[in-house]
C-alpha cells in the first residue's frame, strides 16, 4: 500500500508539468494581451507607453521560454508570482479565499450525503415505492435545475418572502444553508441515483441470499453488508466531485456573493492575470489527483476486494 | 423486516433533524442580526458594489475602484455641472499667459484625517510619486508635460508645463491618478505605484473596516474642511451578481443599488412601477457609438454609411432596448458637457427609401432574386463587433440586423470579450464595433484626442475622409489653445465635421439609474461620473 502511494504521487510531477504547459501555451494563444486587458480593466484608453511599461513589469517582453522556464522555477518555489490586476502575490490572495471555498463544498457535501445515502438506499430497497417515487423525482429536479436558479429561487422565497436566512455574504451558520443546498441539489441528484441502483444490483447477488438462508438479521444484511458494498460507487462520484466543488463553485458563489476562490479566477480570466490562472489550474489538478488518491484508499478500506485486485496490478 | 425498516427509518429522521435544526439556528441568528442592524440603520447608508473597493491607493488604477477612491481623496479642483470647474482643495489658481504655469493657491486650514496637514509639500510629494510611472498616466494628456513641480509657500504650489495644454484644470479634477494621500500612507521609498501604508486622505470618508470580497465600511471623517455628510457611516456590500442585488435591496438589506449597468434597465424600470422605491435617472454621461471602420471597402463611400444610419429606426431601438431609460442619441457627444452645444450636423432620421436610393446611388444594387445587394460582384456584407457581457450591445446588434438586412445588407455580429474588442478596434481589425466616450471631466478633449492619435482605432477608422488632415490639424490646436474662443470654435468645427462624415454614428445617450429607499433622501448623481454620490445624503 505504501509503494502504491508513493507511486501515485510520483505521477502527480509530470501531470503538474503537462498542465503548466497546457496552461502557458493556451495564455499565449488567446489574441488578448495581458497588458492591455489590464488598462481596459481600468477604463482607460492605453498609449503605446503604457503598454510597453506593463509589458515590462509582467516580464511579458522575455522570450516565451524564458518565461516558462522561470515560471516552472517559481512555482517549485511555491512562489506563483504577483497578481497583475491587485500587485500581491498570488498564493497570498489565493489562500485568503480559498477558506471560504472549501467550507461551502464541504457544507454541501455533507449535506448532499446526509439526505441522499438514506433516500437512495430506501429507495434500493423499497422498489417502486413512495420513497423511490420521490427519489426519481428529486433525482429529475437536481439534475435539470440550472444551479443559479435555483439559488435565485431560494433566495427569493427563503430571504426575501420568509426572511430566514439572508439574502448574501459570509460568516454565520445561516449564511451557509442556502449556498450549500444550491450545491448540494445536483449532488444529491446523483448519488441517490447511484445509491440506488447499486443496492438493487446487490440485492441480486448470491450472498444476500446465502445470509438470508442463514438466518441473519435482514437489518444486518442490509446495514452491515449491502450498503457497505454498494456506497462503493458513490464514494468514487464523491472523489470526482470533490475537485470539482472546491473549482467548480463559481456560479453558487457569485449568486451568494460568497468571497471564495471561484469568483476570484473568473475575475483573473477576464483580465487575463496570468499567474493566477497558472496558480488556480495547478491548485485545481492537485485537488483532483489527491481528492482521487483518497477516494481509492477508502474504497480500499471498506472493499478488500479492490486492495487486493489493486496490490496485483501493482 | 420490522426492525429494518426502524434502523433506516432511524437514519432517516437522524438525518431529517440534522438538517431542520441547522435552519432553526440560522433563523435565531438572523433575528439577532436584524434587530442590531436596525439600530444603525439611520445613521448608516448601506449600498452594493458589483467589486471590490480595491487597496485606496489614490495613484493607481486596478482594481481601486473609482467611487471609493473619490470618498476618501479629494483633487485641487472640482468638476461640476455643465463643466464649470470648481475650487476644492485649491481655493483658486492662476494661468500664466503663454499657458504653460499653473499656481495654486491651497485652501487652508485642510486636515488629513489622521490629523496632519494640507500643504505646498505634500502636493508636490504626491505629485513627485506620480511622475516617478509618468508612462503609466500618460493617457493623461498633462501628465507628460509636467516639466516642473514647485512648493512657492506653505500654501502655494506651481506646476509648469512644456507646453501649453488648456485642459490640465479639467484633469486635474479627475479621481485618479491626482489626488493627495496623506504622509503617513507613504511608502519608505517613495513610490505608491507598488502599494501605500494606509489611506489617509482629506475627504469625507475614512476607510474603517475592510474584508476583502465582503463589505468595506467607511466612517465620517470627522476632520473634514467642508460640510460633513448627514449619515455617520457608509457600508459597501460587494455582491458581483446583478440579481443577487435586486433581491437584496428588495428585502431591505440594502439602502440604494446606484451606477451604470448595475442592473438591467428592465429591472429598474420593474422596481421603479412597483411603487414601493424611489427611482432617479441621471443626465447623459456618455453616448454609444457606432463606429464604422472607413478603411474596409464597403464602407469607405459615406453614401453607405449615411444610408446605413437612415436605414434604422434609432428612437424605436433605444426606447425598446434601454426600456426608454436612455434617450436618442443626435449628436457625437451629449450636449451637456463643454463645448459640444454648438453642432452644425443635422442629425439622421430613420427613412428607408432614402437609404435604399442611397446604396443605389453607390453603385450597391439588389440583384432579382437575391437578397443581398452587390456591387462589382462583391457583396454588401459587414461584421459587427460587440462586447457579449454587455447585453444592451447585443441586442443593438441583433436589431441592427434585421434593420438592414430589408435593406439588402448583410451584416455578421460577433461578441467578443472586452479586451478582445479593445485590441481588435485598435488594431483597426474590424468593420463595424461600438463604442462609448469617457464622461465628465474627459471629454470633449480626451475622445478627440483618443480620434487624432494613432493606436486608438479611430484616427485608422477615419482614413478616407476626404477632409483628414484638416480634422486632425484642428485636433492638435485645439488642445494647445489658450483662447476659450478660438477653443469653441475649433471644438465645434470638429465634431460637426467628425459627425457629417458618417462613420462615428451616435445611438443614445448613456445614463446612470438609482433605485432607493423611501427613507433616503436628497440623492442627486455628481456631474464627475466617476464621482461618489454620498456626501448630501440623509436617511430619516
Amino acid at each position: 500500500m505504501g509503494t502504491y502511494i508513493v507511486k501515485r504521487m510520483m505521477a502527480i510531477i509530470p501531470i503538474f508539468l503537462l498542465a503548466t504547459l497546457f496552461t502557458f501555451g493556451m495564455m499565449r494563444l488567446s489574441p488578448v494581451d495581458p497588458a492591455e486587458a489590464y488598462l481596459a480593466a481600468a477604463h482607460i484608453q492605453p498609449t503605446e507607453e503604457m503598454l510597453e511599461q506593463k509589458r515590462h513589469e509582467f516580464g511579458l517582453d522575455q522570450p516565451i521560454l524564458v518565461q516558462y522556464v522561470n515560471s516552472i522555477i517559481k512555482i517549485c518555489q511555491l512562489d506563483f508570482g504577483i497578481s497583475y490586476i491587485s500587485n500581491k502575490p498570488v498564493w497570498d490572495e489565493v489562500t485568503y479565499r480559498m477558506p471560504a471555498t472549501i467550507q461551502l463544498a464541504l457544507g454541501s457535501i455533507l449535506l448532499a450525503i446526509l439526505v441522499s445515502v438514506p433516500l437512495g438506499f430506501l429507495a434500493g430497497i423499497k422498489k417502486n415505492s413512495g420513497i423511490d417515487y420521490f427519489s426519481r423525482f428529486l433525482a429529475f429536479f437536481g439534475a435539470s435545475i440550472p444551479s443559479f436558479w435555483l439559488g435565485y429561487l431560494l433566495i427569493f422565497f427563503f430571504s426575501v418572502k420568509l426572511n430566514l436566512f439572508p439574502v448574501e455574504g459570509i460568516g454565520t451558520v445561516q449564511h451557509l444553508v442556502l449556498p450549500s443546498i444550491t450545491l448540494a441539489v445536483p449532488l444529491i441528484a446523483l448519488y441517490t441515483r447511484l445509491l440506488r441502483a447499486s443496492v438493487l444490483e446487490n440485492l441480486q447477488e448470491p450472498y444476500v441470499l446465502f445470509a438470508r438462508t442463514r438466518g441473519i438479521k435482514e437489518s444486518i444484511i442490509m446495514g452491515k453488508h449491502v450498503l457497505r458494498i454498494a456506497i462503493s460507487p458513490m464514494i468514487t462520484g464523491l472523489g470526482m466531485n470533490l475537485g470539482k466543488l472546491l473549482t467548480g463553485t463559481i456560479i453558487v458563489e457569485a449568486v451568494f456573493s460568497w468571497p471564495g476562490f471561484g469568483r476570484y479566477f473568473i475575475e483573473a480570466i477576464f483580465n487575463r492575470d496570468i499567474p493566477v490562472i497558472q496558480c488556480y489550474v495547478l491548485l485545481a489538478a492537485g485537488l483532483f489527483l489527491i481528492s482521487n488518491l483518497i477516494v481509492d484508499l477508502i474504497q480500499m478500506y471498506i472493499d478488500p476486494r479492490i486492495s487486493r485486485k489493486g496490490g496485483h496490478s501493482q | 423486516m420490522s426492525k429494518r425498516r426502524t434502523s433506516t427509518q432511524v437514519l432517516f429522521i437522524f438525518a431529517i433533524v440534522l438538517i431542520l435544526s441547522t435552519l432553526l439556528l440560522g433563523c435565531t441568528n438572523e433575528s439577532k442580526e436584524d434587530s442590531a442592524s436596525n439600530k444603525e440603520s439611520k445613521n448608516m447608508l448601506t449600498i452594493a458594489w458589483p467589486r471590490d473597493i480595491g487597496e485606496m491607493n489614490p495613484h493607481v488604477y486596478n482594481p481601486s475602484q473609482l467611487f471609493a477612491q473619490s470618498m476618501v481623496y479629494e483633487s485641487l479642483v472640482s468638476y461640476q455641472d455643465g463643466g464649470e470647474l470648481k475650487p476644492q482643495l485649491a481655493e483658486s489658481w492662476d494661468i500664466s499667459k503663454d499657458g504653460k504655469a499653473y499656481t495654486f493657491h491651497l485652501r487652508q486650514g485642510v486636515k488629513f484625517s489622521d490629523g496632519t496637514s494640507f500643504n505646498a509639500d505634500i502636493v508636490k510629494k504626491n505629485f513627485d510619486a506620480i511622475l516617478k510611472n509618468v508612462a503609466l498616466h500618460s493617457w493623461l494628456g498633462f501628465i507628460p508635460k509636467i516639466d516642473q513641480t514647485k512648493v512657492i509657500d506653505e500654501h502655494t504650489f506651481q506646476l509648469t508645463l512644456t507646453e501649453p495644454y488648456y485642459a490640465t484644470i479639467q484633469e486635474l479634477a479627475v479621481v485618479r491618478p491626482v489626488r493627495f494621500l496623506g504622509e503617513a500612507g507613504f511608502p519608505k521609498n517613495g513610490d505608491t505605484s507598488k502599494g501605500i501604508e494606509k489611506s489617509v486622505g482629506t475627504g469625507p470618508w475614512v476607510l474603517d473596516e475592510y474584508k476583502a470580497d465582503e463589505y468595506a465600511t467607511f466612517k465620517r471623517n470627522e476632520n473634514y474642511w467642508g460640510e460633513l455628510p448627514k449619515v455617520k457611516k457608509i457600508k459597501v456590500k460587494i455582491i458581483p451578481d446583478a440579481e443577487t442585488r435586486v433581491l437584496a435591496f428588495e428585502k431591505g438589506d440594502l439602502d440604494l443599488i446606484y451606477g451604470e449597468g448595475v442592473i438591467s434597465l428592465d429591472t429598474f424600470k420593474q422596481l421603479e412601477s412597483t411603487g414601493n422605491y424611489e427611482t432617479s435617472v441621471s443626465e447623459p454621461v456618455a453616448t454609444r457609438q457606432l463606429v464604422m471602420n472607413t478603411k474596409k471597402e464597403q464602407l469607405s463611400d459615406v453614401r453607405v454609411r449615411q444610408a446605413l444610419q437612415y436605414g434604422f429606426n434609432k428612437q424605436a431601438m433605444v426606447d425598446g432596448i434601454t426600456s426608454g431609460v436612455e434617450d436618442k442619441a443626435d449628436y457625437i457627444l451629449p450636449t451637456n458637457f463643454p463645448y459640444t452645444s454648438n453642432i452644425d450636423a443635422q442629425p439622421i432620421d430613420y427613412n428607408v427609401e432614402k437609404a435604399k436610393a442611397l446604396l443605389d446611388e453607390a453603385g450597391w444594387k439588389l440583384p432579382k432574386g437575391k437578397n443581398v445587394r452587390e456591387k462589382d460582384g462583391k457583396l454588401l456584407e459587414v461584421e459587427l463587433m460587440y462586447d457579449s457581457a454587455e447585453s444592451i450591445q447585443k441586442a443593438m446588434a441583433e436589431t441592427l440586423q434585421a434593420e438592414w438586412a430589408a435593406l439588402g445588407v448583410k451584416l455578421n455580429i460577433v461578441g467578443v470579450e472586452l479586451p478582445v474588442q479593445v485590441q481588435r478596434f485598435k488594431g483597426n481589425d474590424f468593420d463595424l464595433n461600438f463604442f462609448s466616450n469617457y464622461g465628465a471631466p474627459y471629454d470633449p478633449h480626451i475622445f478627440v484626442n483618443v480620434v487624432g492619435s494613432e493606436g486608438f482605432g479611430f484616427k485608422e477608422a477615419i482614413s478616407s475622409y476626404p477632409k483628414k488632415e484638416e480634422l486632425l490639424q484642428q485636433i492638435t490646436d485645439v488642445l494647445k489653445s489658450t483662447d476659450e474662443k478660438e477653443r469653441q470654435k475649433l471644438y465645434s468645427s470638429i465634431l460637426t465635421s467628425l459627425q457629417e462624415q458618417g462613420s462615428i454614428v451616435p445611438i443614445s445617450y448613456v445614463k446612470k439609474v438609482a433605485v432607493y429607499q423611501k427613507d433616503v433622501s436628497n440623492f442627486t448623481f455628481p456631474a464627475n461620473r466617476d464621482e461618489h454620490p454620498f456626501t448630501g445624503i440623509s436617511i430619516e
